[in-house]
């Protein structure tokens, strides 16, 4: 599998490290929504299709990247810097 | 000054090797600049900090990725976005600092952390392709572009300096085990060490 | 030469004789031939055994699809078996050995198998050894003492046992078009893609490129074939933008147009140049594929179709045309297609006897008829080949044949040959396809499956796209690479083809039932009647039949039976072929060395990572220990110390002196930026913003779910310039974990992570005497407790280099930790020696260093080990209660707080012995009853200070169980012992020594 990070250009799987789930959102640092803390922390969607997920090119720029990917195909249907997508407003979940 | 000892130790013995039937195919040297730092800018802020490279190295560089410059006794390249390593002359850390507001980005010394090792001649780019999955073709990869990369476990950020020639920096830690390894990749077309 | 070496002819070079042995004995060949072409040129017909049944086996094919032929070769003192001998090229001394018999290949032992044959039918194994055992012999372990006779008769080659010194190496390469085969379609596919101003990479398995140029006996654009493929390939190899690849198999097609290949390097040369390797792997990108992977003929399967002399078709052509050797005197040919009447023609020119053709249909071509009396002989239509006799082959019976209804008639008459050409229709090569495509198409006209609809960028040509004629293979390579190229196709006149017209549509017709044991796969003697019983057995889907008969699998793949076992299930079944459906073609294609996958790797996995003092060390005699990647001091040991002696020393030294340990292997981060302070008291447990400039603090990081992560010192450089440090073993992880926080959580805070570690060397001076040996030798700063408190921080230099001293303690004394560039570590640190020397300093290795801080209670990765809690380690006071961190929300949960759960005590032992790391911690028991575990050791030493052997141990219930007894118990070491529950505290528990 292929990934084509921003920065790098694409590059094969083995540079990069699986950053888990991009439809989550950490609730707020001081909450004690305890039900809000196990979803994010362990509660993982498993869809067949289109997934939004961190990748972090850690052979590479060392960024993390926000990835569609089909989980059936493995074909990556969009890529951008995680933290330009998240400053932005794009990449919220 | 005290003397800074080269991480490849013994392992560094000048002379020709391996297969040289067509005579030594790459030169290996150790080309650890005398400073090398690492510069990286917030976001929004990476023409600043390219400003300020240019204004301590005298090299220009654009914000594309993979972009990077060579000339007179320094080089730079962009290792991430808005991150570059910078290589020159003793100071250069203390100079880019100063010249990097705190609110532009930041400078990190890494004159000790990474060794630089150049490989040149007419069959760097096959020796290099054994050890890393990039496209080291000129149109590829043009002169003076960096790539940050890795062979297993060990990161390299790598600049084309030459038509036929590369530096590759690696952790200081890890430099010994890479420079063997590229000897024994090298052995197949000859190589000289120096 | 002998009787079977044709006078003229063939690629093979006659003037370089080649000698070589088999199973012992000499033999030449010539420069060109492969073994098995060499071997049948002098007259070896009989080359192996089969896997369960011990019977003689031949050549069968010419090529990568070869079933039967397999031998283990002999090279620099080792053995690799299993290497089929179509596919070896000869060198001079090529030693090669037949596998699976005993004594001899000619008298073998268990070819007595035979007479067992019902017994050893499909899923013999899992009837034999998987079901109960009843009767007198359930639970005597018979069936255990049978099973290694049985495991011993079955089988390919034995491998060896000597490690292998060759060179194996991985080439990663880029290209805009990999064309994969250079018979005709490829070479047109590669000189199209070439012209258009492509980078080609184009890839062939054998060592000739050509493919059927080589041997179809035609003419392409006027001249020979085989000369017209050789000026291709010149023109090819004369472009810079072209590479061409022999001996190298195209073997996987993976996500993103990757392919991999494996390149024979060495494997056909006596004395390989020096530093090329054995093999190397190829990893391609490619824009674009162009596949020419042409097509295998396949067997029609009938009762002694295995017997040595029986060979496909175009395997006997090929071995006349290509290699100038007739596989046969007397041969017979039995085909359900026209093509094997060419190979009657090219046999017949080449000057062997054609006996017979025997065809099960009832009329053929024009063509076929033209050939056929070319071969000299009347084809006997509506025949068949019912049996085989000889242990080489003498004789085939045969017998009126109805292709329509299957059936046999009229007398079994017999008909001398020593070879007998099969063909049972030709199947394209679609295993690459299959890899990067949809479900394949069967084609009722080839009976065979088609390439399926591609899901990469792959374009097919030639026989792999289901034409059979060289005509059409030029023009669908020559479109393939120019639409690969993205070019439309041309028009343009292409080589004039000369060749006989015959159509490769063969009759519906796979298998011929008659007495006696027909093999549909020849590698793993999987018979017709064992499909059948699979069958019956209701082993009904193809997945299931490959599995449970062993159909297709081994080295061949099962490139020769994969049709005709599906035809044969589906006529069990009663369905079309389509509707059995066939096997997904998985990688590899064709066998991959180990070697070749493990690359550089090979016998060295991973890369040494040394300190700046490494070199130091080892010439002090230190005994080095691998941690992760690093290698570390273990002990510095004098002579005739034993491990325990030099740490005990070292240690005492340490309490009672000073002593020096390397540190430079900690995970150092620079953490830098406005936020940066912010973003620590973030990450750590504990406050970071309220530390002053100049000085340490010790910090704890969670995992999001409460759970401990790391520990470490964090330096405040600067106002917004830290210095982390983290475990050796977790610098990576804890990298990785605050990247992901700042890219991913905190997008907005204005933080840099840099990686450290190899930037400074990292010296601890630690022991009563440590403040008086800085003195000794740092300048620029004054080192006593008022300039350099208890977590402070200076600058200064020693011996001209400049140094950062921070004094903190891990071994519990007063230590201080030199930091200088890494490139000054060991000029620094023999300054440091050289200043202890009046102190009587010892270095000290990691058995020391485990002991002080054993003696001390201070945890480490054995103890913080992804179970543990901040609260289980007694760290709770490092938990903040002013301000949120990583892991604050989840780590006060029920389960989490239990005071019952594993916590760090101390233990002692009470019977004089050592512990051992990992022993279960029992309240009652005994070596042989091991009792219920409470907990476990995770760190033991002999500490010096206390002159017990001690340990450190996550207990249930932690401190309540300070004062009680307990056992340690270990029933892997034999160890079972009473030990003291104590405070992890043993030594100096208030601290004095370090604050002083």
């Amino acid at each position: 599998m292929l990934i084509p990070c921003p920065h790098c250009g694409p590059r094969d799987l083995s540079e990069f490290s699986y950053q888990g789930d991009a439809t989550r959102t950490r609730p707020d640092p001081a909450s004690t929504d305890m039900k809000a803390w196990h979803d994010y922390v362990y509660n993982r969607p498993n869809p067949a299709g289109p997934h939004r997920e961190y990748w972090q090119h850690a052979g590479g720029c060392r960024t993390h990247l926000l990835v569609t990917r089909d989980t059936l195909t493995h074909e990556v249907q969009a890529v951008a810097f995680a933290r330009a997508a998240l400053n932005d407003g794009a990449g919220k979940p | 000054m005290v003397e800074r000892i080269s991480p490849l130790g013994e392992a560094f013995r000048p002379g020709t090797y391996g297969n040289l039937v067509d005579g030594p195919g790459v030169t290996l040297t150790e080309a650890t600049p005398a400073a090398i730092a690492e510069a990286s800018a917030f976001p929004g802020s990476a023409e600043a900090l390219l400003g300020a490279i240019e204004t301590v190295t005298g090299l220009s560089l654009p914000a594309t990725p993979g972009a990077g410059a060579v000339g007179g006794d320094a080089a730079a390249f962009a290792i991430g976005p808005g991150r570059h390593l910078v290589a020159g002359a003793e100071g250069l850390s203390a100079s880019l600092q100063a010249a990097v507001a705190l609110d532009i980005g930041t400078v990190t010394d890494l004159s000790h952390g990474r060794a630089a090792l150049r490989i040149a001649g007419p069959r760097a780019e096959w020796v290099l392709a054994k050890l890393f999955a990039l496209d080291f073709s000129p149109a590829a990869f043009p002169l003076s572009e960096g790539r940050a990369t890795a062979h297993h476990d060990i990161f390299a950020h790598i600049q084309r300096t030459g038509g036929e020639q590369f530096d590759i920096y690696v952790f200081r830690s890890f430099a010994r085990a890479f420079w063997e390894e590229i000897c024994a990749a090298a052995a197949e077309t000859g190589y000289e060490v120096r | 030469m002998s009787a079977r070496r044709i006078p003229t002819g063939g690629l093979i070079d006659r003037s370089r004789t080649v000698p070589f042995t088999f199973d012992g004995k000499a033999y030449t060949g010539f420069a060109g031939d492969t073994l098995a072409a060499a071997l049948l040129a002098n007259g070896i017909t009989l080359i192996g055994r089969s896997f369960k049944y011990h019977r003689p086996r031949g050549v069968f094919t010419a090529g990568v699809d070869e079933p039967n032929a397999l031998v283990t070769v002999f090279k620099d003192g080792l053995r690799e078996p299993n290497i089929p001998a179509t596919q070896i090229e000869l060198y001079e001394g090529l030693e090669a050995e037949s596998q699976n018999r005993f004594p001899s290949l000619d008298y073998d032992i268990n070819a007595l198998n035979q007479l067992a044959g019902p017994l050893f039918g499909a899923g013999f194994y899992y009837k034999t050894f998987m079901g109960p055992v009843v009767g007198p012999l359930k639970g005597t372990g018979f069936w255990m003492f049978c099973e290694h006779f049985i495991r011993r008769a079955a089988g390919l080659g034995r491998a060896g046992y000597d490690k292998d010194p060759v060179r194996y190496e991985r080439m990663n390469a880029f290209c805009d078009v990999l064309v994969v085969g250079a018979g005709p379609a490829g070479l047109m596919a590669a000189e199209a893609a070439a012209k258009a101003g492509k980078r080609v990479i184009l890839a062939e398995q054998e060592p000739r490129t050509g493919g059927t140029a080589n041997w179809s006996g035609e003419a392409i654009g006027g001249r020979q074939a085989a000369l017209w493929a050789e000026a291709a390939v010149g023109r090819l190899t004369a472009m810079d933008n072209v590479r061409l690849l022999t001996r190298t198999a195209v073997w996987g097609y993976y996500d993103g147009n990757n392919l991999a290949a494996l390149e024979r390097v060495g494997d056909h040369l006596a004395a390989p140049p020096k530093g090329a390797p054995r093999h190397r792997h190829w990893s391609i990108r490619a824009e674009k594929v162009v596949l020419a992977t042409g097509s295998f003929e396949r067997p029609i399967v009938f009762p002694g179709n295995d017997r040595p002399g029986v060979m496909l078709a175009g395997a006997a052509e090929r071995y006349a045309n290509e290699f100038g050797v007739l596989p046969g005197e007397k041969i017979a040919v039995f085909t359900n297609n026209d093509g094997a009447y060419r190979a009657a023609a090219a046999l017949k020119k080449a000057g062997g006897a054609v006996v017979a053709i025997l065809d099960v249909r009832p009329e053929i071509s024009a063509a076929a008829r033209a050939l056929a009396e070319e071969a000299g002989v009347v084809p006997l239509l509506g025949h068949a080949v019912v049996g085989t006799a000889g242990k080489r082959l003498a004789k085939v019976l045969i017998q009126r044949f109805d292709a329509a209804t299957g059936r046999l008639s009229g007398d079994v008459r017999p008909v001398e040959a020593d070879c007998l050409a099969v063909s049972g229709g030709w199947s394209p090569a679609i295993h690459l396809a299959s890899q990067a495509g949809r479900n394949p198409a069967w084609d009722d006209r080839l009976n065979a499956f088609l390439p399926p609809q591609p899901t990469q960028e792959w374009t097919g040509a030639g026989a792999f796209t289901g034409t059979m004629r060289t005509a059409e293979a030029l023009s669908t390579g020559r479109d393939a690479g120019l639409i690969a190229a993205g070019k439309k196709a041309s028009r343009a006149k292409l080589p004039e083809v000369a060749a006989p017209a015959v159509e490769i549509n063969p009759a519906p017709v796979f298998e011929i039932k008659a007495d006696g044991k027909a093999f549909v796969d020849l590698q793993n003697d999987v018979t017709a009647d064992d499909v059948r019983l699979a069958h019956r057995e209701g082993f009904l889907s193809v997945e299931h039949l490959k599995r449970y008969t062993t159909l297709g699998m081994a080295t061949d793949q099962g490139k020769t039976s994969n049709v005709p076992g599906l035809a044969i299930m589906a006529g069990a079944r009663g369905l079309a072929i389509p509707d059995v459906g066939t096997t997904r073609f998985r990688p590899p294609f064709s066998p991959v060395s180990i070697g070749s996958l493990a690359a550089e790797k090979h016998g060295h996995f991973k890369p040494d990572r040394l300190t700046p003092m490494h070199d130091w060390h080892v010439e002090r005699g230190a005994r080095m220990m691998e941690v992760g990647l690093w290698h570390r001091p273990m002990i510095y040991g004098g002579a005739g110390e034993t491990v325990e002696q030099a740490y005990i020393r070292e240690a005492a030294t340490v309490r009672a002196s000073v002593g020096i340990v390397d540190v430079s292997t900690l995970g150092k981060i620079a953490v830098k930026g406005p936020d940066a302070a912010e973003f620590l008291d973030r990450v750590y447990t504990n406050m970071f913003s309220t530390l002053a400039v100049g000085k340490a603090r010790y910090g704890l990081m969670l995992r999001e779910d409460g759970i401990a992560l790391d520990d470490g010192t964090t330096w405040r450089l600067g106002e917004h310039d830290f210095l982390m440090t983290t475990t050796t073993a977790n610098a990576g992880k804890v990298m990785q974990h605050l990247e992901y926080f700042l890219d991913v959580v905190w997008p907005d805070l204005k933080v840099h992570l840099t990686s450290v570690t190899d930037q400074w060397a990292g010296a601890a001076v630690a022991g009563p005497n440590a403040r008086k040996l800085l003195e000794a030798c740092v300048t620029g700063t004054a080192v006593d407790n008022e300039a350099l408190p208890f977590m402070g921080i200076v600058h200064g230099g020693i011996a001209g280099a400049p140094v950062m001293i921070c004094r903190l303690s891990f071994s519990g004394e007063r230590a201080y930790e030199v930091y200088c560039g890494a490139g000054h570590g060991t000029h620094v640190w023999e300054a440091l020696m050289e200043a202890g020397e009046p102190f009587g300093i010892a270095p000290y290795g990691m058995e020391a260093l485990g002991t002080l801080r054993i003696e001390k209670g201070h945890v480490t990765g054995a103890e913080i080990d992804g179970r543990t809690t901040a609260r289980d380690l007694y760290l709770d006071w490092m938990l903040s209660k002013k301000k949120p961190f990583i892991g604050s929300a989840l780590m006060d949960r029920e389960g989490l707080i239990d005071t019952n759960r594993i916590r760090l005590v101390g233990v002692v032992s009470l019977d004089g012995q050592p512990l051992g790391g990992g022993a279960h911690i029992v309240e009652n028991g005994s070596l042989e009853e091991l009792g219920e575990s409470i907990g476990h050791i995770t760190a033991f030493c002999y500490s010096p200070a206390l002159s017990k052997y001690i340990g450190l141990a996550l207990v249930k219930g932690g401190k309540a169980r300070h004062g009680t007894r307990a056992f340690v118990s270990d029933a892997l070491r034999k160890r079972f012992g009473p030990v003291e529950i104590v405070s992890h505290h043993f030594f100096d528990p208030e601290g004095s020594r370090m604050h002083g």
